[in-house]
């Protein structure tokens, strides 16, 4: 097997937590820490440890809305997670390893664009800060998230859900058995960027087989066809067979096979809290996959525990992945439709509910269709929860190569909403300026 | 009065130190072949005109084991580890290990058994290997399996030493564990047999003091002990420089010390007065080990380093070609661009000269060709130091506090000891901005500091509530715990109590000795909404350092 270098930032957080009971806990990471020393994977000639940066405000308002302000909502280890996800891509695009590994906490993949508080353990999106950063300082275009976490990677989703240049995959557990819900197939992005947001629903009881039978034929060659300039892994560990808060069947050989087909060049830990029995075994075994090492011998103890797969099972996930290939086909002619029966502009509305915070949102998004640029999008937004109170803001999101038209009309949807007065805060993002300014 | 002996790669220096002052010092040829000759003549002449029963204590520092090392002088082990799952080893290890059944996994667990007649076979396998090393991951959690196939391979293969893995370390780190181990049974036997012919040149010179064995991390064993761990005298010359240098200077601020030699700087950082420790631990032939060592950085700068032109362009080093033309050499070299710059006064100022005419560009006086010399040395020298600086500077940490209030390490003093550090250390300083110091005696800093080198050794105590157990794995110890009243204080006197065992059985307790925490980590471990219990470790030692600050004439300021 042929070596090459990984960077890893290892950034287990060991004196923070949510709460004292949490899942993220300082106890997560523990035994990680602990076989990954024991190991001596930091002592390999092509394993290089990286010491996380601090990620700046800026650097996070790139991406997030908060409100009322993302400061008061963050704790220092949020900047550290976020900093140690550019550390890694950093040490990536400065070619000083061929791929990296945010082995790092808190998580992100459940923060969405507009931040009132913690859902999912997460307030921040570390990937998408990450993403965000890489394209304004290494001109990056083509992104493409692989979320291997066991549940929907709902924010991600929802902050590159109008960015055609972004092809974000979640496989997960159906939202119909699994916090948080969504991740339905038929969510694919908004028109001008349908498609590159794919969802692939696993049924509770998908092994490893189920796991790799859906990345060589569907994942595998979606990426292939996107040609990404990059490949970013959302790598929650929580489709463990061991996972006490998901109900899927995938060990930590399968994992391992995993990280080394999908050969992503930065990996980011998010969920998976099966502390002693998977973590350790499976950060293992992704470590050593990134850095093209043998892992075959990486085996969980209790491996007997673990289900086979239902043939209902196997025959579900055969068809759940024509359906995907069909539609995958047909893409483009789907996304001209959709375009052209959205006519000028195409809005939702949503609930979002902050479970770790006890917030819930809602939430209507407009989002201009425009045939010389991607569009500007107008958020307005109203939460409530205790103790933060009641609390709306009006946002309007111009985003990178924008045309001058849409720029002018999203300074002018802002100012407009200023002037009616029906909201608390108001926030112009303007990602070609690099300035989140509240108005 | 303290007899310090260092053997160096040219020279065996020793001192005898008496009230805190060089009573005595001598430099003799180093004898390679016949290590104990060399060391034999420089006590004798160290001792020459002093009473050698008034010796309270011998320590000496060697290279009998990094030479028998380098040379490839070690025993042939039997490697037998019980790795459980995780990275395969082939080709990690100086020898193919063979592999054994078992498993205890991170939280000391027993997940498998060893099979005693899977050890049998292997045992049988490896008939003639006349030392073993025995080595479990995560012993250091549980050393019971560990010590069980220990016991099986004592009986079936019946091997002169076998070294257990967790007698080496009490760290995590499997590899490095396996590594010591492995080393330490290699260099067994020559060590053992050095150790009695040390002892009988005692009993001939009518010494009777105990006889101390210098170590990587400035520590010093007893005689007897380091008959069980030879692997940690490795390295013990830069070691001694580093003790030299704080037996000589007693400075609190952060520090880099340049131990400028021969042929190379040996560079060391401090913080609090302490040398910084290398992280893991030593590199033993290319293999990462867990033998606690300094932290040093070589740079190929050194008083003999030869100075020639290279297509026109002035190069320094890293090669020898000889002493200095100043002192009857044939080459060139940097002391004689130090001479001729003035600021030494040592060997020949008209053969120094001579020697810069050669290297001066068309043009160029000698005192001009020695200044740029020395200015290429310096900037050598400074950027091996800036490297070790900002690598010390990234050092991973694992908490938030130490993210967000960590400052950012930045020596504030340099420290010159060796031959040509009068000369040179200034030079470094003055360009990277910084007061300086060569403190006397710097000459026989080694030396000073075998002599003075405190008994040091360390325990790492780690307690589980939840299981109720507690082990110490340099002891081999695995000890119940009150499950509901065990506290972090309990841990921590625990410790104290097994430090001093630790520090009794090893003879090191020969002064009042000062503890130091070293490391403290509490977990609370949460099983559903419930705290089950407390994951606890406490890191214990015996500080290093120095008996007693020692004190020479004038030197630097």
């Amino acid at each position: 097997m042929s070596s090459k270098s990984l960077g890893l930032v290892f950034f287990p957080a060991f004196d923070w937590a949510i709460t004292p009971s949490h899942p993220e806990r300082q106890e997560r990471l523990l035994y990680t820490r602990d076989q990954i020393v024991e190991e001596g994977l930091l002592d390999l000639p092509n394993i290089k440890e990286y010491r996380p940066q601090l990620a700046t405000i800026q650097d996070i308002e790139r991406v997030h809305i908060g409100v009322p302000d993302i400061v008061s909502l963050i704790t220092d280890a949020h900047l550290i997670s976020a900093g140690g996800a550019i550390t890694a891509a950093e040490a990536v695009m400065r070619r000083q390893v061929d791929c990296a590994f945010a082995l790092v906490r808190p998580p992100g993949h459940h923060a969405m664009r507009v931040v009132h508080g913690t859902r999912g353990f997460c307030t921040i999106n570390i990937e998408a800060v990450m993403v965000e950063y890489l394209r304004r300082h290494y001109g990056l275009t083509r992104v493409a998230v692989v979320d291997t976490d066991v549940h929907h990677g709902d924010g991600t989703q929802d902050i590159f859900y109008h960015d055609p240049d972004t092809l974000f995959i979640s496989f997960h557990q159906d939202g119909r058995t699994l916090y948080p819900g969504t991740g339905a197939m038929n969510e694919l992005g908004s028109p001008s960027a349908f498609g590159s947001t794919v969802n692939i629903p696993l049924p509770p009881g998908t092994t490893d087989d189920g796991l790799h039978y859906v990345l060589d034929h569907l994942v595998l060659p979606m990426l292939d066809d996107f040609k990404p300039d990059i490949i970013i892994n959302s790598a929650g560990q929580d489709n463990h067979y061991s996972d006490p808060l998901a109900n899927m069947a995938v060990t930590a050989q399968g994992y391992a096979r995993l990280a080394k087909k999908l050969n992503a060049d930065i990996a980011v830990l998010e969920g998976g809290y099966s502390i002693e029995d998977a973590l350790p075994y499976v950060n293992t075994g992704i470590i050593l996959a990134m850095a093209g090492l043998d892992f075959s011998r990486v085996v969980e103890p209790d491996i007997a525990r673990c289900p086979q797969q239902s043939a209902d099972n196997t025959r579900y996930i055969a068809k759940l992945v024509a359906d995907w290939r069909q539609l995958w086909r047909e893409r483009d002619i789907i996304r001209r439709e959709a375009v052209a029966k959205a006519g000028d502009f195409w809005q939702r509305r949503r609930h979002i509910y902050y479970d770790d915070s006890g917030i819930q949102e809602q939430q209507q998004e407009t989002v201009r269709i425009c045939p010389h640029c991607h569009g500007y999008q107008t958020v307005s937004t109203q939460s409530e929860g205790y103790p933060s109170g009641l609390k709306s803001a009006f946002a309007a999101v111009v985003p990178r190569n924008s045309c001058k038209s849409c720029r002018n009309q999203a300074q002018a949807a802002v100012h407009n909403e200023k002037k009616i007065g029906r909201h608390d805060h108001y926030f112009l993002q303007d990602k070609e300026q690099d300035l989140l300014t509240r108005i | 009065m303290l007899l310090g002996i260092d053997v160096g790669g040219t020279f065996t220096d020793a001192v005898v130190i008496a009230d805190g002052r060089i009573a005595a010092s001598v430099k003799t040829p180093t004898t390679h072949g016949q290590l104990l000759s060399g060391i034999v003549t420089g006590i004798d002449k160290v001792l020459a005109s002093l009473d050698s029963r008034h010796i309270e204590r011998v320590a000496l520092s060697t290279t009998i084991v990094t030479n028998a090392l380098l040379q490839g002088k070690t025993d042939k082990v039997a490697l037998l580890l019980i790795p459980g799952p995780g990275l395969n080893l082939s080709g990690l290890t100086p020898e193919p290990p063979v592999l054994l059944s078992g498993y205890t996994d991170h939280r000391g667990r027993e997940q498998a058994a060893p099979v005693q007649e899977q050890v049998a076979a292997a045992c049988r396998d490896l008939t003639g290997c006349e030392v073993a090393a025995v080595a479990g991951k995560f012993a250091v959690r549980n050393p019971v399996q560990e010590q069980l196939v220990a016991g099986w391979v004592r009986q079936y293969l019946q091997p002169a030493y076998i070294t257990l893995g967790t007698q080496v370390s009490g760290s995590l780190n499997y590899l490095r564990r396996v590594n010591s181990a492995y080393y330490n049974s290699a260099v067994w036997r020559i060590f053992a047999r050095f150790g009695a012919a040390i002892e009988q040149a005692m009993t001939e010179r009518a010494i009777t003091a105990p006889v101390y064995i210098l170590k990587a991390d400035g520590g010093t064993l007893p005689l007897n002990a380091a008959k069980d761990l030879p692997i940690e005298a490795v390295f013990t010359g830069p070691a001694a420089s580093v003790l030299g240098i704080m037996a000589l200077v007693n400075e609190q601020t952060a520090a880099v010390s340049l131990d400028i030699g021969g042929t190379t700087t040996d560079i060391a950082l401090w913080q609090k007065g302490m040398p910084i420790l290398a992280p893991g631990g030593a590199l033993v032939n290319g293999y990462p080990t867990a033998v606690r060592s300094f932290w040093l950085r070589s740079v190929g700068v050194g008083g003999d380093s030869y100075v020639r032109r290279e297509n026109g362009r002035l190069a320094v080093g890293p090669m020898r070609r000889g002493p200095a033309m100043a002192n009857g050499g044939t080459e060139p070299a940097v002391t004689d661009a130090l001479r001729v710059a003035g600021l030494t006064d040592y060997g020949s100022l008209e053969l120094a000269r001579q020697a810069m005419q050669r290297v001066a560009d068309c043009g160029q006086s000698p005192e001009d060709a020695a200044w740029q010399t020395l200015r290429l040395a310096t900037a050598t020298v400074c950027q091996a130091i800036e490297e070790i600086v900002s690598e010390q500077a990234i050092r991973p940490v694992y908490k938030v506090e130490d993210i967000v209030h960590s400052e950012k390490y930045r020596p504030e003093l340099v420290i010159g000891v060796g031959g040509a550090a009068m000369g040179l250390a200034p030079l470094v300083a003055e360009k990277l901005q910084l007061p300086w110091q060569v403190p006397p005696g710097h000459m026989v800093a080694n030396a000073v500091g075998a002599a003075s080198a405190r008994p040091t050794t360390e325990v790492t105590l780690r307690a589980d509530t939840a299981q109720g157990f507690y082990t110490v794995p340099e002891l081999g110890i695995k000890q119940q715990l009150d499950k509901r009243r065990f506290t972090l204080g309990d841990a921590w006197q625990a410790a104290e109590t097994h430090l001093a065992d630790r520090a009794i059985v090893d003879g090191t307790s020969e002064t009042t000795f000062h503890s130091e925490r070293l490391y403290e980590e509490e977990f609370n471990i949460v099983r559903g909404f419930n705290t089950v219990g407390k994951i606890m470790t406490c890191r214990l030692q015996v500080k290093p350092g120095v008996l007693s600050p020692v004190s020479v004439g004038e030197a630097g300021r």
